[in-house]
C-alpha cells in the first residue's frame, strides 16, 4: 500500500474530476462538498506519504512494470512530498474558500470548475512526482491548460488576461519542449537520474547548451521570471477571487520546483559537473541564477509599489519573492538551498493568504484598489489580524517564516562570498516593506468614500482559510529549526 | 563562416524547423488579430513537432516489432518509438490548448465585438 500511494496522490483528484460529470449530473451542489472530501483525503495522504518517506526512505514508482531507462518513473523524495503536503494543504484550503465566492455567472457551469481545479491539482502534483522530462512537460501542460480555463471562466477583462497567458504560456511549454528534444538526441534518455550517467561524456556538446538554454527560458516563463513576467498579474489580477489564490500559490512555485529538479538533480548530479559547481564553457549557471533573482526580487517589488488594484499589487509581490527564492538556490551551498526551499513553503502560504484577502476585501466589502481599502478598517477582527501577521510575514520580521528564510538565504549567500545578492535581498525587503506601508496606511486612514453599509459577519469559511493560513505563517517561523532540519536531512539534492 | 552557412544546408530539416519556428514568433509578435496569433502559435507548436520526427527519422527502418525472439536484437532496422510518441503526446497538448485559445477567442468576440488586440485594449480602458 505505502509504495503505490505517490500515485494514489496522484489519482485521487483525477478520478474525483473525471467521475464529477456523472455523479453531479442531477445534484450540482454537489460538486463542492466532493472536491473538499477529496482534497482532504489527499491532504492525510500527503502526510502519510512524507511520514513514510521520512521513516523508511523515498519511494520510488515505476509505471506498469516497466524498467527505470524504459518506463516513467516518479520518486517520492523528501522534498517531493514536503512539496506535496503543501500542495494538497493549499488546494484543500483553496476549495473550501471556493464554495462562497465561486462566479455566480456558472450557474450549472459549476460542476466543470471544480473538476478544472481537481485537474489542475492532480497535475500539479504529477509536475511534483515526475522524474521523466517529457512526462513533466504533459503535467505542465495539464495544468496549464485547466489554469487558462479557470482564468477565463471570470469573463470580461479576464478573458483577455487568459488569452494573453495562453500565447506566453504555450511558447513557454514548446520551448521547453524544444530543449527536451535536443536533450534527448544527445542522450538518448529522457529519465533524469539516467541522464545524470550521460552527460559527463556530452561536455563540449554545444546541442546541451542549446537544450538547456531553451528548458530555462521556457519554465522561465511558466514561472515568471522576470524579463517573461508579462502575463503574469494581468491574468492573476483578473482571475475570479476563488481561483487566484490556488493559482498564484501554487503554479509558478511548481515551475520553479521543476527547474530546481533539472538544476541539482540533473546537472549538478554528475560528477563532471559538480567540479566547483561550473557548467558547460566555464557559464557559471547558479551564478546566472542568482543574478536573475536578484533582478527579479528588485524589479518586482519596485513594480508592486506603483500598483494601485490590490491583487495586481500582490502578483507583483509574488513575482519578486519568485526572484528571493533563486537567490537562495543560486548559492550552490546548503544553507542557501535550504533557505530558498523554506521561503518557497512560506511563500506559497503567503501568496495563498494575500490572494484570499484580496477575495474577502472584494467579495464582501467590494474593495478593489488602495484607495478604498480603508472600508475594510476596523470591520472585523479576523481580516484586520491576519493582514498584520501576513505583513509581518511579507516583510520578514522576526515571529513569522519569511524571517527566518531570508536569514537562511541571506546567510548562504554571505557563505558564497555574494554581497550583490545580499543587497538585492535587503533592497526588496525594504521594497515590501513601502508596499505594505501603503496598505496599512490606507487601511488605518479614515477614507472619505467611507459606506454607511453595514457588512455583516463573514462566513465561516473565510475565517478558516484566514485563520490556517496566518497560523501557519507563525508556526513556520516559530519551528522553522525543526523544519530547516528536515529539510536538510530530507530534501537535499544528490551529492551536495 | 562559410563553412557553418554549409553545415547548415547539409540539413535542410533544422533549417526548416529554424524558418517555420521564427515564422511563428515572428506572426505571434506582430499581428494584433487574436486568431493570427493563434496561428503563429500553431507554427511554432509544428516546428517543434517537426524537429521531434526529424531527429528520429530512419532510412530504411521497419516499426519497431521484432521479427525473431530468436535472433540478436540488431537496433539499427528498427524505428525509434519513443520519439513518435512524444510527438503524438505533443500533437495532443498543441491541440488542446489551440481549443482554448479559440474558446477563449469566441468569447472575447461575444464580449467586445472585435478580434483587433488594439482595438480590445481600447475597449477595457
Amino acid at each position: 500500500m505505502s509504495h503505490q500511494l505517490p500515485a494514489i496522490l496522484f489519482l485521487l483528484p483525477l478520478f474525483a474530476a473525471i467521475s464529477m460529470p456523472v455523479v453531479c449530473l442531477k445534484h450540482r451542489h454537489w460538486s463542492h462538498p466532493i472536491s473538499v472530501a477529496t482534497l482532504a483525503v489527499m491532504v492525510l495522504g500527503s502526510i502519510l506519504n512524507l511520514h513514510n518517506v521520512i521513516n523508511y526512505g523515498e519511494v520510488r514508482y515505476v509505471f506498469s512494470g516497466w524498467t527505470v531507462p524504459f518506463g516513467i518513473e516518479w520518486v517520492a523524495d523528501g522534498l517531493a512530498s514536503i512539496i506535496l503536503v503543501l500542495l494538497s494543504s493549499l488546494g484543500f484550503l483553496g476549495v473550501v474558500f471556493t464554495g462562497p465566492t465561486s462566479p455566480k455567472a456558472l450557474g450549472g457551469r459549476i460542476v466543470h470548475y471544480y473538476i478544472l481545479i481537481l485537474l489542475l491539482l492532480s497535475a500539479l502534483t504529477g509536475i511534483v512526482l515526475a522524474r521523466d522530462l517529457f512526462n513533466l512537460f504533459v503535467f505542465m501542460e495539464v495544468a496549464a491548460i485547466s489554469s487558462y480555463a479557470l482564468i477565463g471562466v471570470a469573463g470580461g477583462r479576464a478573458l483577455f488576461a487568459a488569452f494573453r497567458y495562453l500565447i506566453f504560456g504555450n511558447l513557454g511549454a514548446f520551448l521547453y519542449l524544444l530543449g527536451v528534444s535536443y536533450l534527448y538526441a544527445v542522450t538518448g534518455t529522457l529519465n533524469m537520474t539516467d541522464m545524470v550517467d550521460r552527460l559527463p561524456f556530452l561536455l563540449s556538446s554545444k546541442a546541451l547548451v542549446g537544450g538547456l538554454l531553451f528548458m530555462f527560458i521556457g519554465l522561465g516563463i511558466k514561472m515568471a521570471l522576470v524579463p517573461f513576467h508579462a502575463w503574469m498579474p494581468e491574468a492573476y489580477a483578473h482571475a475570479p477571487e476563488s481561483t487566484s489564490p490556488i493559482l498564484a500559490s501554487l503554479v509558478t512555485k511548481v515551475a520553479l520546483l521543476a527547474w530546481i529538479r533539472i538544476i541539482y538533480w540533473v546537472l549538478t548530479a554528475s560528477d563532471a559537473l559538480l567540479q566547483g559547481l561550473v557548467g558547460f564553457y566555464d557559464i557559471p549557471i547558479l551564478r546566472l541564477i542568482a543574478v536573475l533573482g536578484s533582478l527579479a526580487a528588485v524589479i518586482g517589488a519596485a513594480l508592486a509599489l506603483a500598483q494601485q488594484n490590490i491583487k495586481m499589487m500582490f502578483a507583483y509581490g509574488g513575482i519578486s519573492h519568485i526572484g528571493i527564492i533563486l537567490i537562495g538556490i543560486g548559492q550552490g551551498n546548503q544553507t542557501g538551498f535550504v533557505g530558498g526551499v523554506f521561503y518557497l513553503l512560506n511563500d506559497a502560504v503567503m501568496q495563498a493568504a494575500l490572494f484570499y484577502l484580496a477575495g474577502i476585501a472584494f467579495c464582501h466589502y467590494g474593495v478593489r484598489k488602495i484607495d478604498d481599502i480603508g472600508r475594510i478598517g476596523k470591520q472585523s477582527l479576523w481580516i484586520t489580524g491576519s493582514f498584520i501577521i501576513l505583513a509581518l510575514g511579507m516583510i520578514g520580521l522576526p515571529p513569522t517564516g519569511g524571517f527566518f528564510g531570508k536569514w537562511n538565504i541571506i546567510l548562504g549567500a554571505l557563505e558564497a562570498g555574494n554581497y550583490f545578492s545580499v543587497a538585492a535581498v535587503l533592497l526588496s525587503t525594504l521594497l515590501t516593506l513601502a508596499y505594505f506601508v501603503k496598505l496599512l496606511e490606507g487601511i488605518f486612514r479614515q477614507t472619505s468614500t467611507k459606506l454607511d453599509v453595514q457588512f455583516g459577519e463573514i462566513p465561516f469559511s473565510f475565517k478558516l482559510t484566514l485563520g490556517v493560513t496566518s497560523a501557519a505563517i507563525l508556526l513556520l517561523g516559530l519551528f522553522s529549526a525543526p523544519i530547516v532540519q528536515l529539510l536538510l536531512d530530507q530534501a537535499l539534492p544528490p551529492r551536495f | 563562416m562559410v563553412d557553418a552557412f554549409l553545415a547548415v544546408l547539409q540539413r535542410p530539416n533544422f533549417l526548416t524547423v529554424v524558418i517555420i519556428f521564427v515564422w511563428g514568433f515572428y506572426i505571434m509578435v506582430t499581428r494584433y488579430n487574436l486568431v493570427k496569433k493563434l496561428i503563429g502559435m500553431y507554427l511554432i507548436q509544428t516546428s517543434v513537432i517537426f524537429f521531434l520526427v526529424s531527429i528520429s527519422a530512419k532510412k530504411g527502418a521497419t516499426v519497431p516489432i521484432l521479427l525473431s525472439t530468436t535472433e540478436p536484437v540488431k537496433s539499427t532496422i528498427y524505428a525509434n518509438p519513443l520519439p513518435h510518441v512524444m510527438t503524438l503526446t505533443a500533437i495532443v497538448v498543441g491541440v488542446a490548448t489551440l481549443g482554448v485559445g479559440l474558446a477563449l477567442c469566441a468569447a472575447i468576440y461575444k464580449k467586445y465585438g472585435s478580434l483587433d488586440e488594439e482595438e480590445i485594449i481600447k475597449k477595457l480602458e
